[in-house]
């Protein structure tokens, strides 16, 4: 059970270094976006899968973060990473903040709070266009002065690595249990010890944070930000990635998060049909296979070794 | 200026009455499914463009179409819960409040998206219920707004009579109390969850087919009414219709004054949207369970 996992990452991680020398310049662009949303639909996997807290918040901090670094970077006349840091640890608070006041709200009042908060963020954006650039856009300078995108794959890459493994382990140590454990029963994971306040906290602090890095590093990456960036479609996009994924795992919705970016630009000719074929996957998914696609992927590969069944029969759960 | 307020009081009480029907929808598919419908502002924009093409293409009157787009958009709403929502009802699924969050979110995406491709990008108008405007003095108003609010009345009182007086309320009245006490008197819940859906989803079409000669059609219209609904439906007590109908009203109204009283007349429309966000986020600070909240309901 636990030698599989560790082959997969192995052959992952060899798999990533190479992939932006297999393919042209097109598809490195494509593979480092996609390394951005696998950051962000993390992060909402964190949120909502293992932590149960509903946040259609994502993609504001990842403006926030984005419009923040860009912003800082050009007020102060700051080095980039000490511009990166700042808007991080802005979003950190920020979402902790959201996380403490929002403590009394569960469920669908808890999404449409924090869908409300990225929508007042893109709309003051897009409204204080002196600042901003609003619909116009923010031009933000190159990070690195070489002309491929190599090193923004590579800085991607170190990033979703650097994110995945600080969320991983504390969803594999016993933080995880209390998430899960304020998940599935908010009353009872207190009665049984849980500081439920302390983390709920604290999981939308990482979340948030992390929303934001990945948002720092789109900001030059993409080399002019939108307000669209933190609009309820591309938050929907987010949402689409992580559940085809699998919600409850963090490796599941990166993989989802590859695997919807790689169908979107196969779908390229296809238009406008890709966000109703995203729509209408999702609610598939959602229907039919609620743990994810991938998931129940995972599932059959773990059924062909009868050893491998009998691990699982033990009790451990299926993904940590 | 005191007309100019005035006149866009008015006007905030014209979309008030629009605002409460589409919240008084959201309200009864809340109080009967409790879950938070994310597609309601989309099945609204629907209902519009219903009203829209039964017009243009069959050729019917705008009063008839409006009740089409109604029918219409009943039955979309009953297609979306039968093939959709049907786990809701399982006792195998697990965090039903988190499935109905997520599938309404996904039809949400779906429907505004497939209106994109359907009916085109670009905002489209349909004609007038009636030419002209009505003038006292010199205060002017579109028939077509001073009708939207008059049928949104209507509306509003047809819906309270059927709550109150018809069986079928009755019955929508007792799934909201208690499902199971309502099995047990031979109330067919799995009918009444279907009919709470698709009322709610008429109701948001009639909104939109009312509206759509006031303001134009676009794909993404439902966006700003959808949480401007949420806000109302919070705001008056999840699961109060009475409470959706007059904070409907009370958000249209200071809508409309924050619009005539914000000192940047460029921003003011900007953020009259991010106005009422910030309301929502205030009143569930303040106070999760409304002003007018009849019962507290637990989300899960």
């Amino acid at each position: 059970m636990r030698r599989l996992p560790i082959a997969a990452m192995a052959a992952f991680a060899v798999l990533a270094f190479a992939y932006p020398h297999l393919v042209d310049a097109y598809w490195r662009t494509v593979g480092t976006l996609a390394i951005f949303y696998a950051i962000v639909a993390a992060s909402w996997a964190l949120l909502v899968g293992y932590a149960g807290q509903f946040s259609f918040g994502q993609m504001g901090f990842v403006s926030l973060g984005a419009y923040g670094s860009a912003l800082l970077v050009q007020w102060l006349a700051i080095p980039f990473p000490i511009g990166m840091v700042a808007a991080v640890l802005v979003c950190t608070v920020v979402g902790a903040g959201i996380g403490f006041v929002c403590l009394r709200m569960r469920g669908p009042y808890l999404a449409i709070f924090t869908m409300a908060f990225s929508e007042v963020l893109r709309i003051v954006i897009l409204t204080e266009n002196e600042v901003t650039g609003g619909a116009g856009g923010l031009e933000v300078a190159p990070l690195f002065h070489s002309r491929t995108v190599f090193p923004y794959y590579y800085l991607a890459l170190a990033l979703l690595a650097g994110s995945l493994g600080l969320m991983g382990m504390m969803v594999a140590s016993r933080w995880g249990l209390f998430f899960r454990a304020i998940r599935e029963n908010e009353q009872a994971a207190a009665a049984a010890g849980v500081k439920v306040v302390r983390f709920r906290i604290l999981v939308f602090a990482i979340g948030s944070g992390v929303a934001g890095l990945a948002g720092t590093f789109y900001a030059p990456f993409i080399g002019i930000l939108t307000p669209d960036i933190g609009s309820v479609d591309q938050m929907g996009e987010v949402v689409a990635m992580a559940v085809i994924g699998g919600a409850e795992s963090l490796p599941a919705a990166v993989l989802g998060a590859f695997f919807v970016e790689a169908l979107f630009e196969a779908l390229r000719a296809y238009g406008e049909w890709r966000l109703v074929i995203f729509g209408g996957l999702l609610l598939l998914t959602m229907r039919f296979a609620r743990n994810g696609l991938l998931a129940l992927a995972w599932e059959q590969v773990l059924r062909l070794g009868p050893v491998l069944q009998r691990a699982r029969s033990i009790g451990r759960p299926a993904e940590s | 200026m005191l007309d100019y307020i005035l006149v866009q009081a008015l006007n905030g009480l014209v979309i008030g009455v629009i605002y409460a029907v589409i919240a008084t929808g959201l309200t009864v598919i809340f109080s009967i499914l409790k879950i938070v419908n994310f597609a309601h502002g989309e099945v609204y924009m629907m209902g519009g463009y219903f009203a829209y093409f039964v017009i243009a293409l069959l050729g019917l009157p705008p009063l008839l179409a409006v009740l089409v787009a109604m029918l219409l958009s009943f039955a979309l709403s009953v297609l979306f819960e039968r093939t959709l929502l049907t786990p809701l009802y399982s006792p195998t699924t697990e965090r039903k409040g988190d499935y109905g969050i997520l599938v309404t979110f996904g039809i949400s995406i779906l429907l505004r998206n497939l209106a994109i491709i359907v009916f085109g990008p670009f905002p489209l108008r349909p004609p007038s219920f009636f030419e002209g405007s009505l003038v006292v003095g010199n205060f002017v108003m579109s028939w077509d707004r001073v009708f939207a609010a008059g049928a949104g009345v209507v509306l509003l009182v047809g819906l309270l009579a059927f709550l109150s007086r018809s069986a079928w309320g009755q019955a929508l009245n007792a799934v909201s109390q208690s499902r199971e006490s309502a099995a047990i008197v031979g109330i067919n819940d799995r009918l009444v969850y279907t009919l709470a859906f698709g009322l709610g989803g008429g109701l948001a079409g009639g909104a939109g087919a009312l509206v759509g000669p006031i303001y134009a059609l676009s794909p993404s219209m439902g966006l700003v009414p959808d949480t401007q609904a949420f806000v109302i439906v919070v705001l008056g007590g999840m699961g109060s219709v009475g409470g959706s109908i007059i904070a409907g009203l009370l958000i249209g109204v200071s809508e409309g004054l924050f619009v005539a009283l914000f000192p940047d007349p460029t921003r003011s429309l900007a953020y009259a949207q991010a106005f009422s966000l910030l309301v929502l986020m205030g009143v569930l600070l303040v106070r999760p369970t409304g002003f007018f909240g009849r019962v507290h309901v637990a989300m899960e």
